[in-house]
């Protein structure tokens, strides 16, 4: 990470603010299926904003600190699974930050679901050893697809909405 | 640089597949009627839900509380959970279904059939 500026360092705790409320209410929300590991995933409008708009590095520190924090709110095993789908969702959101184009944002957001789902999945049986969970895979990756892609389409719109209340490049 | 329709595409192969195999894992019936309850991967519990004539619950303690499975004649369900989420109470009943019940904050897992045990009886008897 360069240099940051006061200013971007308040813009990256507001983003992470911004996420780890929409992260704890989310939480709060009854489950949307009798499976494990659905959710919307709203807070990851937030990271997929951050990376482009701010850039990897910063939005690699707003979903740590946003996963960090929200673990604590929600306790128990919640950690190793969002750090583990976090992870794997910002490594394919990075590779693919390359690949596409400023109306195609929303293709990392479901690739970066998928690859979400695929890290909880692994982390589940690794916890429960039992390989009988991965028989909830499929369904995950098809809730990760619709998921990914709302809240791709949402980040992708923040984008083109939010154009110069995005990185705060001025003077402090 | 991929064009759009190329994302499309793909993402739109990607849902078809992952669609298919959700249908087979949710549509997909076991013939066993034994359930299997285990807990951090060790096998607590075998129960062959076929010669349940009298309703039963017991109570299985975990990292995180406790859980208590109800067995009827036939099939198995969690009707309690300390935990906050209630994943595993919300899918009910399970009779002959593949996908198992699990709460993980217990690391619970209640499986009809697909032990390595079980198709070996399996494949004796048959």
């Amino acid at each position: 990470m360069k240099h940051t500026s006061l200013r971007h360092l308040t813009y990256m705790a507001v983003l992470t603010a911004v996420a780890l409320t929409i992260f704890v209410i989310e939480a709060q929300l009854p489950a949307l299926a009798p499976i494990p590991g659905i959710k919307l995933g709203l807070a990851n409008i937030v990271t997929v904003y951050a990376v482009f708009a701010l850039g990897p590095g910063q939005a690699a520190g707003i979903l740590l600190a946003r996963i960090l924090l929200g673990s604590l709110f929600a306790g128990g095993m919640t950690i190793f699974y969002s750090l583990a789908g976090g992870l794997c969702c910002y490594l394919v959101t990075l590779v693919l930050y390359k690949l596409v184009g400023g109306k195609q944002i929303w293709v990392c957001s479901v690739m970066g679901a998928m690859a979400h789902n695929a890290g909880q999945i692994a982390v589940a049986v690794a916890i429960t050893r039992t390989p009988g969970v991965l028989a909830y895979l499929p369904i995950l990756l098809v809730s990760g697809i619709l998921t990914g892609l709302f809240t791709g389409l949402c980040a992708q719109f923040l984008l083109s909405r939010l154009p110069k209340a995005g990185p705060p490049n001025g003077r402090p | 640089m991929k064009s759009t329709k190329f994302w499309i595409v793909l993402i739109a192969v990607l849902l078809c597949v992952c669609l298919a195999a959700s249908i087979l894992v949710l549509g997909g019936k076991t013939q066993s009627t034994t359930a299997h309850l285990y807990q951090g991967g060790a096998l607590v519990r075998t129960i062959d839900l076929s010669q349940v004539n009298e309703p039963f619950s017991f109570t299985v303690e975990g990292p995180a509380g406790s859980n208590t499975v109800q067995v009827e004649s036939g099939r198995i369900r969690v009707s309690h959970a300390d935990c906050p989420d209630q994943v595993c109470v919300h899918q009910g009943w399970i009779s002959n279904s593949v996908a198992p019940i699990v709460c993980l904050p217990n690391q619970l897992v209640i499986q009809i059939g697909g032990s390595p045990s079980e198709t070996e009886i399996d494949g004796v008897s048959g």
